[in-house]
């Protein structure tokens, strides 16, 4: 069962992220990036990360999706019915390099000596210092937020200084003065 | 047949397939939103291989401790707010240029 | 022992007042003529002479268009010009009067401290300039010994009287004050010379000699040459006078390069003996090599005493105020070679006689050939130059024989008696012919040094005539006068060291040097139909113009006691002895009852007797006349006059080969070597040029380098490492 839900999100979530790359139009593309988004979400319920399931949809699908239509219509080019969405002059030796790139990584992760157990199974959590709890969500606030196990509380305190930063910088950017 | 069953490694190369795919993406398209798409779908690749690495027990505290869970919510935290603040500086240049073709704003040429 | 260990004042007295010249009185000097000059609201102190009265010098002088030279004069030297003056002299008074205490006492004659000095001497000076643990030390250290102090009471003396002289012969130069603090700096950088203990301070004062010799040559900055009586500019003769001087340097610094490299010293001390460091233990079986180093090191006596090869130098510098000429250019700066060669005497003796024998042959050419040359010069002070050259090459004959004849004997004695000797009478010479182209110039306002000009002198300037007299007959070898001892016992010398060749060579040239000093004196102060059958003057000879006076006290003075001087110099009979332990002095009656002795006399009487028919009687014209009617005769007088041709055959190497071989290396330069400097930078610019089109300003090609780096890096990586280990692994 698994498998078959693994290789149908896999095929959409290729297909729709060619789709994003080949639109002619940009309203298309981001159509299709939700798309993309949402089948991510799935890879992540397969792989038991149900809270980064629900983030994903919640921030990418979700907001990141709106942000970008907005600001596709916001710079609104005035015939829709051109191309939109053009290609650069050098698209072909983007092709050549991405595939480069895309080929190594795959050669790095598949054939080559250094390259993780296929067979790798998988084991339950851990235990930690702390008393394993029950489901990932709870473990996750337990990671981040905890103050006597271990925990990630300082990058997650950071991030939100990142977070701070982004919408003053993104305020002052956007202003019209 | 162990190609069909998934495997890390089949999340590898899905991860290895995606990052191509937006790198492509992010490399080709004139329209500075379609890049920043393409950056997004390239992000996201990152994420799953991440969580990927975190689900298979290939480094102890990977597992244990969800270390690759962990930095894909923060990767997702920071794709948010660099999106943010990306297109707010596209609308900026729309604004000044009228325009969002990045062949156009090469000011910092030679 | 203090007595001694204070000589170093001697030393550094001259730098002194140098420096108290240049920084102290010469400024005040430049001071006071600007607000004279300010003052009066006239540029050109020309102008100034016609409202002074006449009793001073300086309005003979203030005629502009009518001197030779373009320097400026003055009509009446300034209070810090003529301080400058008074500094010099002052200082070298106090320097004179202490190194002649020196003397005495170390002779023995006069006893002041309690202190022997020992025959070695002692240091009285150190500055350890920079040492490092496998080098010699490099020391800055001055010694005193016997002949230093000889050496000294020369340089001093003869400077302190050239010093007073000057002041009356410069009366009018503008640049007063900068002559003598160059004399300053010259008579320091003699006694840096005569006070070295090691090599390298010896070549530091050979240099600063050089430099000074340069700057007091071409002291007369504007005057211009005189291609009609073949003189060139002083500037050019001074710069050939330091360039022929660096060309003996070369064989000198080669010559000392091989002494430290076999020894590890430079110390005269610690080459000399049987030390460690001697040259005895370094080159015991290698006798060629020492012969060899100290043949290179007489290549640089031979550039500073004007020897042949090069010789050309010294006639040349003439062309400097006769001051220079005497003090530098006969009596002190020339005979530093003779000096050097003293002091490194027994590094020559350790040589075996073959560099003996080279220094002595040498001084022989020398002398023959300058004497040959003197014979038809026309110009009086070219005369004294060559006469110079010539005196040179005996002492180096003196040295020679002594070294390869009986080597454990005499030492350093016969050539550095004939050098104390010397000094005063050609000093005498140069000053006196001072004396008389001062005068002239008062006369005719022309700068007269031609003694077809001249004639009969003697009537209008006595005592000049009376001391140049003296002089001549001493470097005649006029018996019991200075040069009969220092002469003879050279020629005497060679007669005993069985070289024949260099006895007869020796005696001709002392027979030579007489008949060419009387002529000189004959045709410039007397003449045919003079008083004392032409031996003196009187007015009607005189062949120029005007009437020259007799010069003032201040230049007369000096001629007075350099003739005293010249005549009693060469009674320092105990010179053999002091200066070398094992030589026994000279005797009166072994040089008297000598008959060969005698014959040297006659063979002088024998020139002197020409030169005194022929200019005396015959007459200057006439003389002339029968030597252009004769072809032979006129033959070997153009031969001599020309100096053998030698100058030419030295203008035209200088000129087609030197200076093509110069005109190729700058070409090279300019085209090879700035080729590639340009070239470089042509380079750097264009791949710049090239370079610069990666910066497009466009993102997306950024990332294309980015991620084509990333790329290729990854696929030069996987392949190596899938490679490296054994092929790829399939599953």
């Amino acid at each position: 069962m698994a498998t078959l839900v693994f290789w149908v999100v896999a095929i959409i979530l290729v297909g729709s992220a060619l789709w994003v790359v080949s639109a002619r139009r940009i309203v298309h593309s981001a159509l299709g990036l939700f798309v993309v988004f949402a089948m991510a979400s799935g890879i992540f319920l397969l792989l038991n990360a149900e809270f980064i399931a629900i983030v994903q949809i919640l921030i990418y699908a979700g907001a990141v999706t709106i942000l970008i239509l907005f600001a596709l219509m916001l710079t609104r080019v005035s015939n829709p019915n051109q191309d939109t969405n053009p290609n650069s002059k050098g698209w072909l030796a983007a092709l050549v390099m991405s595939a480069l790139v895309a080929a190594g990584v795959v050669f790095a992760s598949t054939f080559a000596r250094s390259s993780t157990s296929l067979l790798g199974g998988r084991t339950p959590y851990g235990a930690g210092a702390c008393p394993l709890p029950p489901n990932n969500v709870i473990y996750i606030g337990q990671l981040l937020y905890s103050p006597t196990c271990y925990s990630y509380v300082l990058p997650f305190e950071i991030a939100s200084l990142v977070l701070l930063v982004a919408i003053v910088g993104a305020i002052v950017i956007g202003r019209e003065d | 047949m162990d190609l069909i069953h998934p495997t890390l490694t089949h999340f590898l190369v899905l991860g290895a397939v995606l990052f191509g795919i937006g790198l492509y993406g992010a490399l080709a398209k004139r329209n500075a939103i379609a890049i920043l798409m393409g950056i997004e779908i390239m992000l996201n690749a990152v994420n799953i291989t991440l969580v990927a690495f975190s689900f298979y027990n290939t480094v102890k505290p990977y597992s244990t401790f969800l270390t690759g869970q962990i930095f894909a919510i923060f990767i997702i935290t920071v794709a948010a707010a660099e999106a943010a603040v990306a297109l707010a500086m596209i609308i900026s240049i729309y604004r000044k240029r009228s325009t969002v073709d990045v062949g156009e704003i090469n000011l910092m040429k030679w | 022992m203090a007595f001694y260990q204070y000589s170093w004042t001697i030393l550094f007295a001259p730098l002194l007042s140098f420096v108290v010249i240049i920084f102290g009185t010469r400024m005040w000097d430049l001071a006071s003529r600007s607000r004279m000059a300010a003052g009066n609201g006239a540029i050109h102190v020309y102008d100034d002479a016609h409202a002074l009265d006449h009793n001073t010098h300086g309005d003979d002088h203030a005629d502009p268009g009518s001197d030779d030279d373009d320097d400026p004069q003055v009509p009446r030297l300034t209070t810090g010009a003529r301080l400058s003056g008074y500094v010099a002299v002052v200082i070298m008074l106090l320097a004179c009067i202490y190194s002649w205490l020196l003397l005495l006492d170390s002779t023995g004659a006069l006893r002041i401290s309690g202190y022997t000095l020992p025959y070695s001497g002692i240091d009285i000076f150190n500055y350890s300039w920079a040492s490092a643990s496998y080098l010699a030390p490099y020391e800055i250290r001055f010694h005193v010994d016997h002949l230093a102090l000889a050496m000294m009471v020369v340089v001093t003396s003869v400077s302190l009287l050239v010093y007073f002289y000057s002041q009356g012969y410069m009366e009018n130069s503008a640049g007063y004050a900068r002559f003598f603090s160059y004399l300053s700096l010259f008579t320091f950088s003699m006694l840096v010379i005569v006070f070295a203990a090691n090599f390298l301070v010896i070549f530091i004062g050979w240099e600063l000699v050089g430099l000074s010799s340069y700057l007091l040559i071409g002291y007369w900055i504007n005057k211009r040459a005189k291609p009609d009586e073949d003189r060139p500019q002083p500037a050019t003769a001074a710069m050939q006078a330091f360039i022929v001087n660096r060309i003996g340097d070369v064989g000198f610094i080669i010559g000392i390069m091989i002494l430290f490299w076999k020894t590890g010293t430079y110390n005269f001390a610690a080459l000399s003996g049987t030390g460690p460091q001697s040259v005895q233990a370094h080159f015991a079986g290698n006798s060629a090599l020492l012969t060899v180093a100290m043949i290179l090191i007489f290549c640089g006596a031979i550039g500073k005493s004007a020897q042949v090869p090069l010789q050309i130098w010294l006639p040349n510098a003439m062309e400097g105020p006769t001051p220079v000429s005497a003090l530098i250019h006969a009596a002190t700066m020339v005979a530093a070679g003779v000096y050097m060669v003293a002091r490194t005497f027994p590094l020559f003796v350790a040589s075996g006689t073959t560099a003996f024998e080279v220094v002595a042959w040498i001084g022989a050419i020398t002398a023959l050939y300058a004497a040959l040359v003197a014979l038809t010069q026309t110009d009086f002070k070219r005369v004294l130059a060559y006469s110079t050259i010539s005196q040179l090459g005996y002492m180096f004959v003196g040295l020679g024989v002594a070294g390869f004849y009986n080597p454990q004997g005499l030492g350093p004695g016969p050539g550095m008696f004939h050098l104390f000797t010397h000094a005063f009478f050609k000093a005498l010479l140069f000053l006196g012919a001072g004396s008389v182209i001062h005068n002239l110039h008062h006369a005719t306002h022309k700068e007269v040094q031609d003694m077809r000009k001249m004639g009969g002198l003697a009537a209008f300037m006595p005592i000049t005539a009376l001391t140049f007299l003296v002089a001549t007959m001493t470097i005649s070898g006029f018996p019991f006068f200075a040069g009969f001892y220092s002469k003879d016992t050279i020629i005497g010398l060679c007669l005993q060291s069985g070289s024949i060749a260099l006895y007869v060579i020796t005696l001709g040239t002392a027979g030579l040097t007489a008949f060419y000093m009387f002529r000189a004196y004959i045709v410039a102060f007397g003449g045919k139909g003079g008083k004392a059958f032409g031996l003196w003057g009187s007015r009607e000879i005189y062949r120029g113009e005007g009437t020259p006076p007799e010069s003032p006290l201040t230049m007369t003075i000096p001629l007075v006691l350099l003739a005293i001087a010249s005549i009693f110099a060469g009674y320092w009979f105990g010179l053999f002895n002091y200066l070398s332990p094992t030589a026994h002095n000279i005797s009166l009656n072994d040089l008297v009852s000598d008959p060969f002795t005698w014959l040297g006399v006659v063979v002088a009487a024998v020139g002197f007797a020409c030169a005194w028919w022929l200019y005396g009687f015959v007459g200057l014209a006439r003389v002339h006349d029968v030597v252009e009617n004769n072809a032979l005769l006129r033959f070997l007088h153009r031969l001599t006059n020309r100096k053998f041709y030698l100058d030419d055959l030295y203008y035209w190497l200088t000129k087609y080969i030197f200076l093509g071989i110069a005109h190729i290396a700058a070409a090279f330069d300019f085209s090879i070597i700035d080729g590639i400097v340009n070239g470089v930078a042509f380079a750097v610019t264009g791949l710049g040029k090239g370079l610069r089109h990666t910066e497009t300003g466009k993102v997306q090609s950024y990332m294309y380098g980015i991620f084509g780096g990333i790329a290729a890096l990854a696929i030069v990586v996987f392949v190596l490492m899938a490679f490296a280990q054994g092929g790829v692994k399939l599953w």
